[in-house]
């Protein structure tokens, strides 16, 4: 744990370092935009609360891509799979009449089932044909955003709008905002809880890990991995239908284009980052938003475009894994050294 | 003979901690067969790593000729005439001969396209020179084990080193196929070159070498002349204590059939029959033993025992049920597997040490679970490991560390711990003692003849000859897929199941 | 008959990125390297396409620059992945976003434009009229005026084939592949083998982003490899990495693409889109129960 903090730590850092200089020789003034960028996004009640809201779809995306990654599965679908689950969720809105209380449920599961259709579309293909899920997933992302695109421009259609989306859902079905937090976190710490619970509790999820570790000694030991892997393949789907349908009801509460925008590969980054590990996901996710939310603010006071953070963002990626594995080898040969050279006296 | 090569005060440490050589000074004369013995970890692939450049010494020098040398690579050790032949055959299966043996040497044209006529032709030349018997253009997927060590050696006589370093040759070759690459090394040493090779076989040492070094736990015990020691000698300064080399088994009554395969025909999806209508018992109190080179039928065999490929041809029986068709986690009801691959199947070695104790345990075992098998028990999967650590004398740290932390035999008494309390009536070991140093071997044995006594029917596939006559009750040999001997252990010896394992059949005329 | 050569030389046009950039992909596939890299560098080579046309007022400086930004991501990958050994799926998606959200930064510092820049100063690539092949009645339309970058892709087909197959090179080049252990005990670091391998890669998926924003069309938007990377990816995956059969396999999705711009009369564009992908997964299947079969 203690290594894992380090690494982070420093990594970091050295990112964001680097990105000074990438400033500095842009003409911009490093210190002035990290200030800027901090400060619109954790200093003060509104930033926060920015910060935390749009951290549930990176948050999310990245557990369904950390669980999969861990377990064996790799889900790289999240982008498509949000999409769904988002539209699945919009369309819920628009048909259904409910109490609050029992649409917001509703449509919740309504998005974890358009999200666990599509990477069961994914799992089955798998299962019955032997089609590697790395190249399915990333075949059905492309699928899912024409598809979308497609279901927003002609049957569900707001023909007052200008540009293809979908009209308003039910205001029944939008998440409240209590002062300035979303209600979209709880949501968030809800799922998280639960499949934190599943997967290190659970004997499920100990079957995940181990399958994850070495499929063939899990599989020897009884493991029924087949079964185990359309599980894990639908719950992770789940996740990131989830995250769409959060951004659906607790943003612009209909579906327009460009919904979801870069999220989930940002997820996948998060998972990477964090090395699968939940609770790092956890916080990477809660970073990575920060980045992401201080970056307009940024923009508004020293005029470095929003876009940056995506170069920031894989700048501490790589860093940060390279230096992961560097670290352990740095520390091991240091130690080894010195053993060396206690022998000669 | 003069002096070649020089190593004085050498140390290597491998991170984090562990000391490979420990200030080792040794030399190797021209001309001279020098062998390098000691037990497993003793050191010695590490030294002879470090003079090839394949490891860097932290400590100490190395000299050539009388020169000072430090090879970066390996590379640079060839260019100085020095070659390795490292234990796993290191070439491309899917090339052919010349194409191996050419690979880093090759004869080009403009464009650099490859010269095929004239490296087939070098090729031939070094082939006939030493009278190595290579066709050359067979694919090294399609030859035997020895032919391709073969390969190994040319490859590097083709770069001219007169200095060969064989690591472990005999552990890959059957006890017939060894008398020939003996051969081939005195005819080297008579030509001129030197040959360094490394062992823990005593017996092929002493027929072989003209001097030998003993290592034992990094440091360099004593090199002597081959004409001037005997085995127990060396057994004594390898281990540090004297050591028997007697059969363990003692005569215990059998009892009833536990385990049965009938009819057993695999046909791989190529058509290529890999096992072939096998047939056999093991009963309570006794241990079979199957020998066999390997690639013969032993991988098909434990799979299909296992669970790993389906049987299509045959049954499977142990206690009576059938458990051909029947799902692995089933057949863990009944089997207890000890793999040889540690890494690859026995553990999940980056797991903690708890998680890959529980391992099957959870399913069978509903005192690790609560919720019926829902949720884990965390507190006796861990009163579990502790178990496991007390019984077996397991050194370890905190269980929580991964498995790769403790050393190999102790992850072995991990795994055999895991498995055998599963209480099962059969116990499936495959190659159970490999790679572990002399006193985990002799406890691994102990346990194995503890077992039996359990009144547990017991398998065990070792390509150890020595192994299989110490503990073995009945020896089967594995020939082409095929079960070509069925004999109690007191009726054969090690030629002959030898012979039995090179040829599918015994001898014609029986020699005295 | 306009249809048919208008429908072939639409797959041509599909084809070749996807085809460039597999070709480079079947190096790196042969020394064992699993590159996922190679959508990434095929969007900076487009950026760095329009880059080099617009202010040097030249297409040769297009492509010039093509490559040297697609070799700028080979060498991060190199720098991490062969240096660092850090993990190549891990460095390969860090890239592909690196290069996402570098061009993006790029498009808008550079040109102060969100979404795409088109411009007529822009210089695209030729095309290549050959005198006597375009007197051929029908075939003639085919072979003669293709984009300049068409015709290089053909030898270099044929040039990576003589390579891999024939040259030394190529033997190590598939030995680091099937065996890096084995090759590195030879005296051939397979690290500088991997290095190599990912600069030709890097050169091949400039020349496929060059295509796409100076041949194609002469613009280049956000995220404008739109997942032909991955196409490319799945190409050298299914043919196991012979040139041969990945041109075959690039023709084949290429045709896909022009098929489904032929479709958008009929059906909603969106859905003529999703052809390339969908046939994408055709192919996995048609390989995937292949390779069932040969297992058991």
């Amino acid at each position: 744990m203690q290594r894992k903090l380090i690494s982070g730590i420093i990594g970091i850092f050295i990112a964001l370092l680097i990105g000074a200089i990438i400033m500095l020789l842009q003409g911009y003034d490093p210190l002035q935009t990290y200030g800027a960028l901090f400060n619109f996004s954790l200093f003060g009640l509104f930033p926060f609360a920015t910060t935390l809201r749009n951290s549930v779809p990176l948050i999310l995306t990245g557990l369904s891509a950390s669980v999969a990654f861990a377990s064996g599965p790799i889900n790289l679908g999240q982008p498509g799979q949000l999409l769904m689950g988002a539209l699945f969720a919009t369309i819920g809105g628009l048909y259904f009449d409910l109490p609050p209380w029992l649409m917001i449920p509703v449509l919740l599961l309504l998005s974890m089932l358009g999200g666990a259709l599509w990477s069961g579309v994914a799992a089955m293909l798998r299962k019955w044909f032997n089609m590697d899920e790395f190249i399915t997933t990333l075949m059905l992302n492309m699928i899912a955003d024409f598809f979308t695109f497609w279901a927003i421009s002609y049957p569900f259609f707001d023909r007052s709008a200008y540009s293809p989306m979908t009209p308003q859902i039910n205001t029944k079905g939008w998440l409240p905002i209590w002062g300035e937090f979303n209600s979209n976190v709880i949501v968030m710490i809800l799922a998280f809880a639960v499949i934190y619970f599943v997967f290190n509790r659970l004997t499920a999820g100990y079957e995940w890990r181990i399958t994850g570790h070495n499929s063939l000694f899990a599989r020897l030991g009884g493991v029924k991995i087949d079964k185990n892997y359309v599980t894990v393949m639908l719950v992770t789907g789940a996740l990131a239908g989830l995250a769409g349908g959060l951004v659906v009801m607790a943003g612009p509460h209909r579906f327009l284009k460009g919904l979801g925008a870069n999220y989930a590969w940002d997820g996948v980054m998060i998972a990477v980052v964090a090395n699968n590990g939940l609770i790092g996901t956890l916080l990477y996710g809660l970073f990575f938003s920060a980045l992401q939310t201080g970056s307009l603010g940024m923009e508004l006071i020293t005029a470095v475009p929003k876009e940056f953070i995506m170069v920031l963002q894989a700048v501490i990626v790589l860093v940060i894994v390279a230096g992961r594995g560097y670290l352990d080898i740095f520390l091991d040969k240091t130690v080894a050294k010195r053993k060396a050279r206690e022998r000669t006296t | 003979m003069q002096i070649l090569i020089e190593m004085k005060e050498i140390i290597k440490v491998f991170p984090p901690n562990v000391i490979a050589v420990d200030n080792v000074t040794a030399d190797f004369r021209k001309g001279e067969i020098h062998a390098i013995v000691g037990e497993n970890g003793a050191g010695k692939s590490t030294l002879m790593k470090v003079l090839y450049g394949l490891e860097h010494h932290n400590q100490g020098e190395i000299y050539l000729e009388g020169q000072r040398v430090n090879f970066q690579d390996p590379g640079e050790a060839i260019a100085h005439g020095i070659g390795m032949v490292h234990q796993e055959i290191l070439l491309i299966p899917q090339y052919t001969v010349w194409e191996n043996i050419v690979m880093g040497a090759e004869p080009v044209n403009f464009f650099g396209m490859i010269d095929r006529q004239t490296a087939r032709q070098l090729v031939q030349k070094k082939i006939d020179e030493f009278q190595f018997n290579l066709n050359i253009d067979a694919k090294v997927d399609d030859i035997s084990v020895a032919a391709a060590q073969k390969v190994e050696i040319l490859k590097l006589l083709y770069r001219n080193v007169s200095v060969l370093i064989l690591d472990e040759p005999t552990a890959v070759l059957t006890p017939q196929e060894i008398p020939q690459l003996f051969n081939e090394l005195r005819r080297l040493r008579d030509l001129g070159h030197t040959i360094l090779f490394i062992s823990h076989h005593l017996e092929e040492v002493l027929s072989l070498s003209d001097r030998i070094t003993v290592m034992r736990k990094g440091k360099k015990i004593a090199t002597v002349q081959a004409s001037e020691t005997n085995k127990s000698d060396l057994a004594h300064m390898m281990v540090g204590r004297n050591v028997l080399f007697t059969t363990l088994r003692e005569k215990k009554t059998v009892g009833k059939q536990i385990f049965s395969i009938e009819n057993l025909t695999y046909i791989d999806g190529s058509q290529h029959k890999g096992l072939e209508n096998i047939n056999f018992k093991v009963h309570e109190r006794e241990i079979v033993g199957i020998a066999g080179v390997e690639g013969n039928g032993q991988f098909e065999l434990v799979n299909s025992i296992m669970g790993l490929i389906p049987t299509k041809e045959g049954s499977i029986r142990v206690n009576d049920v059938n458990l051909t068709k029947a799902d692995i986690l089933k057949r863990r009801q009944y089997i207890s597997f000890v793999s040889q691959n540690r890494g690859k199947m026995g553990a999940a070695v980056k797991a903690s040490i708890l998680e890959n104790v529980m391992m099957t345990h959870h399913r069978l075992n509903p005192q690790f679970t609560r919720w019926k098998g829902l949720l884990l028990n965390d507190q006796y999967a861990r009163k579990f490991t502790e178990q496991i650590e007390q019984q077996f004398s397991v050194v370890m740290d905190r269980m929580d560390n991964p498995f790769h932390s403790l050393s190999g035999g102790n992850q072995q008494k991990v795994i055999l711990g895991r498995e055998l309390l599963l209480a099962t009536p059969f116990v499936l070991l495959d190659q159970p003692t490999r790679g572990l140093d002399v006193g985990s071997i002799e406890y691994v044995h102990e346990l194995i003849l503890e077992m039996r006594d359990q009144n547990r029917a017991i398998l065990l596939i070792s390509a150890d000859l020595e192994e299989l006559f110490r503990i073995a009750d009945r020896i089967l040999v594995l020939h082409r897929g095929k079960i070509v001997a069925d004999l109690p252990t007191d009726q054969t010896d090690i030629e002959e199941v030898g012979y039995l394992m090179l040829e599918g059949k015994e001898r014609s005329c029986k020699e005295n | 008959m306009n249809i048919i050569t208008g429908l072939i030389n639409g797959m041509i046009s599909g084809a070749t990125p996807i085809l460039l950039a597999a070709l480079g992909g079947t190096f790196t596939f042969y020394a064992g390297i699993f590159n996922i890299a190679m959508e990434g560098m095929m969007l900076a080579g487009a950026f760095f396409a329009v880059l080099g046309s617009y202010y040097f007022d030249s297409w040769l400086m297009g492509i010039v620059c093509a490559i040297l930004g697609s070799l700028l991501m080979a060498v991060i990958f190199i720098f991490f992945a062969v240096t660092l050994k850090t993990d190549e799926f891990v460095t390969g998606i860090a890239l592909n976003l690196f290069a996402l959200g570098a061009t993006t930064y790029m498009l808008r510092q550079i040109f102060n434009v969100k979404g795409a820049f088109s411009n007529p100063g822009i210089v695209p690539i030729p095309r290549i009229h050959i005198p006597l092949l375009n007197q051929i009645p029908v075939i003639g339309e085919i072979l003669s005026g293709q984009n300049l970058i068409v015709y290089i892709t053909l030898l270099v087909v044929f040039i990576s084939a003589f390579v891999i197959f024939k040259t030394r090179f190529g033997l190590r080049l598939r030995a680091a592949g099937y065996n890096a252990p084995s090759l590195d005990s030879s005296g051939v670091s397979s690290a500088k083998i991997h290095i190599w391998s990912l600069i030709i890669c890097g050169v091949l998926c400039g020349l496929a982003g060059a295509f796409l924003s100076l041949g194609y069309v002469t613009l280049f938007s956000e995220n404008m490899s739109a997942g032909r990377g991955w196409i490319s990816l799945a190409a050298v995956i299914l043919v196991n990495g012979n040139p041969w059969g990945i041109a075959l396999i690039s023709l084949l999705f290429g045709f896909t693409d022009g098929l489904g711009l032929l479709l958008q009369q009929y059906m909603p564009s969106q859905f003529t889109s999703m052809v390339p992908y969908v046939a994408t997964l055709i192919a996995l299947y048609f390989y995937s129960i292949q390779a069932r079969k040969r297992k058991v």
